[in-house]
């Protein structure tokens, strides 16, 4: 193993980690009033855990893409300013014996990601266990709904939670990788024969059903348990990733076409059968029907970012609390976006997006040089996954759709979803460094 | 092949990124402005808390509402439950209503009544300066009023006839609205037992709330015939003294009288049957009006739309009165003839507010002029010293009003209506509303009582409209509408408190 300098990958996450704590110097005077530098212990511990994970990368001579971590560090440095301006009782944990805020806990769940990321990148050096094993993938991820439908508990009417002890883990966020593994691996070994095979109704030529099979027994499965557990975002999520990674596959537009129109009707059935369907795209339709009720969170949201206008109100000077309860509840998590909107403004939202875009085409470039289809395809899922979810959460801060409770990678607060999208940045920089991209990139 | 999807994937990806980034375009430049003015915007709430707000005083210049701001938050203190419906509340924790929500943005400064003023204020980026209001409401017999109501579900609506200010605009049950527009933590409680109340405290009845109007809905059956040239104060039926006893058939519905008690039915024109209050006379004029004409009539008078009390922008709303079934917040057409002929004498599908018909007496009174009704008088300059100050930033009521009958017309209805109360069968109804009876001497009272059947085995609504003094030669200065819920009949119950209303009006002010 020789050392690689990754000369970009330094240069780029320099000023962004410069940047995290003067975002911490700029909220704490904005919010004191005083002329001080504050608490700088989790800026500075935020900047060492990227220094450590570039270090480790270049002693391990890592040749994976050099712009990802710098992207990663961005989007999570937005999201660490944001959630250590909010007020820190939002979330927290006071397990292994410390009482640690919300934004400590979240920077907790960065290193314990970091870690792992780390572990993949560097030690995933075959990519044969998750290929050859993806039934039993599968399993897990049908285990891990199991484990979810009889021991989880509700938040907020979906039940996605499993208590552990001291902490509270979200199996969905697992069950998205190992679903990605599964359809990835699937596809790899059947893509010649579904793209070969032809049939046609009309102008849409139409999957040649028996190939897809198992893997649409399996989906459907998901999306039941999904749906069943009222967690509407992660169903979006998974079939969204599902028709990309088919696309990716056969490059066949009219699978998509036909999943769309599939998706239509199943939203058109859940809108007639289910009243809390109903209730949401009434909600999306006109939040301002009932603007304390239950349009209370996109009504202000909607002000939240109105207010923002495009050059912000400043970090620590948006209106995050009215009169002890906050203006947006579940701003750390389903509205942390547009927190960050109200305070950078479009200007900061802009180079929030920027940043997820710059990470979702990193990803793409991953999967299309990558060394074999396998790689190729997990790599494509992965990216789709994560920037439909960005997509998903922003479009409906936004109104663009209606909203659904999932986060924004690296930058809402949330552990299982933290932990989840490194293992996703994990597996892109193994299937990235088996490429052997890197030097070349670095030089140009 | 792959990487060929892929980068096609990477475009689809791109243009889903620009659709989201022109979403918050949409909000955070396009519709920043527009938002930033609403009343719900939690930006404008939070100003809202820790403003200082106006006083509100009564025509008297006691002090209504006021607020102090303690440990940052402006919290509202409201001396008069009986003012409750009139202005509303103030609460940090839900929102506004009534005056408090009308006269928001000067109450609290943010606007100043001067538009020049306002503009300077607005450049220079002025701290919000909260301005007072004072009421046409004299505190006195507003009080008087809610007390004559007791405890029983009601309104009284008073206006002056002449200016069309609110002399007195009761609703009942109320409530105390101070803990919830004081401390908002300890809000929530009293809101929810009001919330749970069946008595429904929070209904503004006065303007808020429907009611079969019954017999005082002839007054304007009258004054709409005669207007319209369908009778003369002379006009008789010749059937009509048979049909008292069988009953009127129309379209093959018998229509049948109240009970006239020991009154022999006779050959009645106008005057006598409004005094015995006769079904049979009234709907055979509404039968001589014809539908198109009664509805055209009725949308003068103000019914079948939705009515302000104030200038349009900052109004006390009115919810609309039908006499027929609403369409599109419109009075629909009448069905039959049936509907139309009850509907002359306040049954069929017709539904009223207190506050329309104070407006139907005040037309009368007014010389067939409809006036422009008004409850806050004018914005001061804030004091500090809980008496208002002599700086009059904006005064409202300037006077005039709608012509929606003509002055004969006027002048034959207000005949009828002085010997609804006065005449030798009109006492036995409306008598107990004579100012006489209460203390004064030498004024006349004209009305109409109203005893509004609901159907079952529900006691009536118990009504009546007037206004006094209405003898030859005087000027009305106070028209009234007096509504008891299921109180029963009209002579008993309404009658007499709005006989005492007026005559506490006549001499508080006669002595002002």
């Amino acid at each position: 193993m020789r050392l690689t300098w990754r000369g970009a990958e330094f240069r780029l996450l320099l000023p962004i980690l410069l940047l995290v704590p003067l975002g911490f110097l700029v909220t704490n005077i904005a919010l004191t009033g005083a002329l001080e530098t504050g608490d700088m212990t989790l800026a500075v511990g935020f900047v060492a855990l990227f220094v450590v994970a570039h270090v480790v990368l270049v002693a391990s001579g890592h040749r994976g893409d050099q712009l990802i971590l710098p992207a990663v560090g961005a989007l999570g440095g937005i999201g660490i300013i944001m959630l250590n301006r909010l007020p820190q009782d939002l979330a927290g944990t006071s397990a292994f014996g410390l009482e640690l805020g919300m934004a400590a806990t979240q920077l907790l769940w960065f290193a314990v990601g970091m870690i792992v990321m780390l572990a993949i990148a560097v030690g995933l050096r075959d990519d044969g266990i998750l290929r050859h094993y993806k039934y039993s993938w599968a399993a897990i991820g049908i285990a891990l709904l199991a484990a979810t439908l009889v021991l989880g508990y509700e938040v907020n009417g979906a039940r996605l939670w499993i208590d552990l002890g001291p902490v509270s883990v979200q199996p969905g966020e697992l069950l998205k990788i190992v679903l990605v593994v599964f359809i990835a691996g699937y596809l790899a070994e059947t893509r010649t024969l579904l793209t070969s095979a032809r049939m046609r109704i009309g102008f849409l030529s139409i999957p040649p059903l028996p190939y897809f099979l198992p893997m649409l027994v399996l989906f459907a499965a998901v999306m039941l348990i999904v749906v069943v557990l009222n967690d509407l975002g992660t169903a979006l999520l998974f079939f969204g990733t599902f028709l990309t990674m088919l696309f990716v596959a056969t490059g066949r537009r009219s699978y998509v076409l036909i999943g769309l129109i599939l998706f239509v009707a199943g939203a058109w059935v859940a809108y007639q059968l289910f009243g809390h369907v109903q209730a949401r795209v009434d909600v999306w339709l006109d939040p301002f029907a009932d603007p304390l009720g239950a349009g209370f969170q996109p009504v202000r949201a909607i002000y939240a970012l109105g207010r923002g206008g495009v050059f912000g109100e400043g970090l620590g000077q948006g209106l995050v609390t009215l009169g002890g309860s906050l203006t947006i509840p579940f701003v750390h998590t389903d509205f942390i976006f547009t927190a960050i909107a109200e305070e950078l403004g479009l200007l900061g939202a802009f180079a929030l997006l920027g940043f997820a875009m710059i990470l979702v085409f990193r990803g793409l470039r991953i999967a299309a040089l990558a060394r074999d289809d396998f790689g190729a395809l997990l790599a494509a899922g992965l990216t789709a996954s994560l920037g439909l979810q960005t997509l998903i959460i922003i479009g409906g801060n936004t109104k663009l759709i209606p909203l659904t409770g999932i986060t924004l990678p690296f930058v809402s607060y949330g552990g299982s979803s933290v932990v989840a999208s490194f293992i996703m940045i994990g597996l892109l920089l193994a299937i990235s460094h088996r490429s052997g991209s890197a030097d070349e990139e670095a030089a140009g | 092949m792959i990487a060929t999807n892929v980068r096609r994937l990477g475009v689809y990806l791109m243009l889903a990124f620009a659709v989201v980034s022109a979403s918050a375009v949409w909000w955070q430049v396009i519709e920043a402005h527009s938002l930033s003015i609403r009343t719900d915007n939690p930006e404008v709430i939070a100003a809202r808390r820790s403003l200082p707000r106006g006083t509100i005083f009564d025509a008297s210049g006691q002090v209504l509402a006021s607020s102090e701001v303690i440990d940052g938050l402006s919290r509202r203190t409201y001396t008069d439950p009986a003012f409750t419906h009139v202005l509303g509340y103030s609460s940090l924790r839900f929102g506004t209503t009534g005056i408090e929500r009308a006269f928001e943005d000067i109450l609290v400064g943010q606007t100043d009544p001067n538009p020049i003023r306002d503009l300077i204020g607005d450049v220079l980026d002025r701290q919000p300066q909260p301005r007072d209001l004072t009421l046409t409401i004299d505190r006195r017999l507003q009080d008087f009023a809610a007390a004559q109501l007791g405890g029983d579900a009601g309104a009284v609506v008073a206006i002056d006839p002449q200016t069309g200010a609110i002399l007195a605009l009761v609703s009942a049950p109320t409530f105390d609205a101070t803990p919830i527009s004081g401390d908002p933590n300890g809000a929530q409680e009293p809101m929810d037992a009001l919330r749970n109340d069946p008595a429904e405290p929070l209904l503004a009845r006065a303007r808020q709330g429907l009611y079969v109007p019954g017999s005082i809905m002839k007054v304007f059956t009258a004054a709409t015939a005669l207007d319209a040239g369908a009778i003369t104060p002379d006009t008789t039926y010749e059937n009509q003294p048979r049909e008292e006893r069988e009953g009127f058939v129309v379209d093959g519905f018998a229509i049948r009288e109240h009970d006239l008690g020991g009154i022999q039915p006779a050959l009645w024109p106008l005057s006598p049957a409004l005094q015995v209050s006769s079904n049979i006379f009234f709907a055979h004029v509404g039968l001589d009006i014809g539908a198109d004409t009664f509805l055209d009539y009725a949308r003068r008078f103000g019914f079948c739309a939705p009515m302000r009390i104030g200038p349009p922008d900052r109004g006390l709303s009115v919810a609309a009165s039908y006499v027929t079934e609403p369409v599109d917040g419109d009075c629909g057409p009448f069905r039959d003839n049936v509907e139309l002929a009850s509907a002359s004498f306040g049954q069929g599908r017709t539904a009223v507010t207190p506050v329309q018909m104070a407006m139907l007496a005040a037309a009368i009174a007014g010389d067939g002029v409809a006036p422009n009704p008004y409850v806050v008088r004018d914005v001061r300059s804030h004091s500090e010293d809980g008496s208002p100050t002599d700086q009059v930033l904006e005064t409202f009521g300037s006077g005039g009003g709608t012509r929606v009958v003509s002055s004969a017309t006027a002048a034959a209805t207000r005949a009828a209506m002085v010997d609804a109360v006065n005449g030798e069968l009109g006492r036995l109804y409306a008598g107990q509303a004579d100012v006489t009876l209460y203390g004064i001497g030498d004024a006349r009272s004209a009305g109409k009582t109203g005893t509004a059947e609901l159907g079952g085995e529900q006691a009536p609504h118990s009504w009546f409209i007037g206004f006094a003094p209405a003898e030859q030669d005087a000027t009305p200065r106070i028209a009234i509408a007096v509504l008891l819920e299921r109180g029963g009949s009209g002579s008993a119950g309404a009658a007499p408190i709005a006989g005492r209303i007026m005559a506490e009006w006549l001499r508080l002010s006669a002595g002002s």
